[in-house]
């Protein structure tokens, strides 16, 4: 998730703060209290399976492109670069095959979409 | 005791109101949400010429320091004020300010349309429940009517970017990628295979280049309980542009709210067959497909433009870190439907 969730929850830490103060408006309180919320329960949904879902995805993309290797550092700011990086170039892959390799491009679509349901939101809209 | 907020706000407007007098502003609140623009409301009271005393409700509008959109603030206003008494329910749009030495950013006064609702979360309960298919009816007849405006006869011709009709597509969709381009925090795969599709399977051109409001969806309009709409708000991204454009907006996956209806509100073939009688336009299939694959695309680059203004720490609202964690994943999936392949 951009921005990351460690900067995230810091600045909402810092807002909770202000917040406390006895001279906040009440429905700036309201407002600034009630997003806030929303964003700790999305922070705490991704948080136990961040770095299995990361783990995964970058497996899965270097399978596709024919990369050997495998995550090391289970850092999620490690894994999320790397995760950029193997995205990035599955783009340039996708762009090379697209109408050209089917099976190829049917891997890369299928990937796609697991790639989605690993980062399902609950209550997502779609 | 006034704000400062309130005391810079009521000397700018005595300012406006010649011949009147004790202007004052208090009762000044922060509305939540707004990520593009800060939004207020307040009470101004006066006394006029013969010494009668006054009072309106109004809404402050100001640019915050970076924005979840960079749009101009005077389009947005001239598109409240061309469709201000028409079929068309806007509020009225009272002063633009576009320098910064009143109130430290650009800003402008409109009244408030006071009692109604804008927030979707409410619709799907009672008293509200009831009445979505009138709902329905007002949102995509208004839309439709937006469509029909002539931009010429509304004045818009003269404050907004004219576009051939063949070159509509193009436009919009090099200004979105470009967004994406100079915004995105990390790459996004699908989005960009969407984009490539698009280039390769241009739409045809539209009959007529309309009024596109550019971001028609339920939560932009003020309604009552009986599914009536008084007000269509947030025309900051409105242009001229395919008609189709705003059609394919309003029928976006993730506007759906999970409900699977198109705007959360009736099926997505009710809500073209309304916005055709309305216009008097048909929803070419193909081409209304690629204007809602285009629209899955122009979604994706606003969320990460807002985390891109969250980063770069122009913003740290967090109103500006919702929408990427609550929408990236959901955009990504809308486009893979829209492309039949979720």
């Amino acid at each position: 998730m951009k921005p990351d969730v460690p900067a995230v929850l810091a600045e909402t830490a810092a807002l909770m703060v202000r917040n406390a103060a006895p001279d906040v408006p009440p429905a700036e309180r309201a407002g600034a209290l009630g997003l806030s919320a929303a964003l700790l329960g999305f922070a705490a949904q991704a948080w136990d399976g961040a770095a299995h879902n990361l783990v995964q995805e970058n497996r899965a993309i270097r399978t596709l492109l024919g990369e050997a290797g495998s995550d090391e550092d289970l850092h999620l700011s490690v894994l999320s670069a790397e995760n950029d990086r193997l995205r990035a170039t599955l783009i340039a892959l996708h762009t090379e095959v697209e109408g050209k390799d089917p099976a190829r491009e049917a891997a890369i679509w299928a990937e796609l979409v697991a790639s989605t349901e690993r980062r399902l939101v609950a209550g997502s809209p779609v | 005791m006034a704000s400062p907020l309130e005391t810079r706000l009521a000397a700018y407007i005595a300012g406006r109101m010649p011949g009147v007098a004790e202007v004052a502003v208090d009762s000044l609140t922060r509305i939540s949400g707004g990520a593009s623009r800060e939004t207020y409301r307040f009470r101004l009271s006066w006394r006029d010429a013969e010494g009668r005393a006054l009072e309106r409700k109004l809404i402050l509008r100001r640019d915050p320091p970076a924005s979840l959109i960079d749009t101009e603030r005077r389009i947005e206003f001239e598109a409240y004020r061309a469709f201000f008494g028409s079929v068309v329910p806007v509020p009225e749009m009272l002063w633009l300010e576009e320098a910064d030495a009143a109130l430290d950013h650009p800003f402008f006064i409109a009244e408030e349309i006071a009692g109604f609702q804008a927030s979707p979360g409410l619709l799907w309960a009672e008293p509200y429940a009831a009445n979505l298919e009138a709902l329905a009816q007002r949102k995509w007849t208004i839309l439709g009517e937006i469509a029909k405006a002539d931009p010429a006869a509304v004045g818009l011709d003269q404050v907004m970017e004219p576009v051939a009709s063949d070159a509509c597509w193009n436009r919009e969709l090099s200004y979105w990628e470009g967004v994406l381009d100079e915004d995105e925090a990390e790459p996004l795969p699908i989005i960009r295979a969407a984009i490539r599709w698009l280039r390769a399977n241009p739409p045809p051109p539209p009959r007529k280049v309309g009024v596109v409001h550019g971001d028609y969806r339920t939560g932009n309009f003020l309604y009552d309980e009986q599914g009536v709409i008084h007000g269509i708000l947030d025309w900051e991204m409105a242009h001229l542009g395919d008609p189709l454009e705003d059609l394919g907006w309003s029928l976006n996956p993730v506007w759906s709210f999970g409900r699977g209806l198109a705007g959360g509100l009736v099926p997505r073939e009710k809500a073209i067959a309304i916005w055709e009688a309305a216009s008097g336009m048909a929803a070419d299939p193909a081409a209304l497909h690629w204007w809602e694959l285009f629209n899955c695309v122009k979604g994706q680059a606003i969320w990460v433009s807002s985390a891109r203004a969250w980063i770069d720490g122009g913003n740290r609202e967090p109103i500006m870190a919702y929408p990427p964690w609550a929408l990236q994943n959901a955009q990504d999936r809308a486009a893979l439907k829209v492309m039949g392949r979720l």
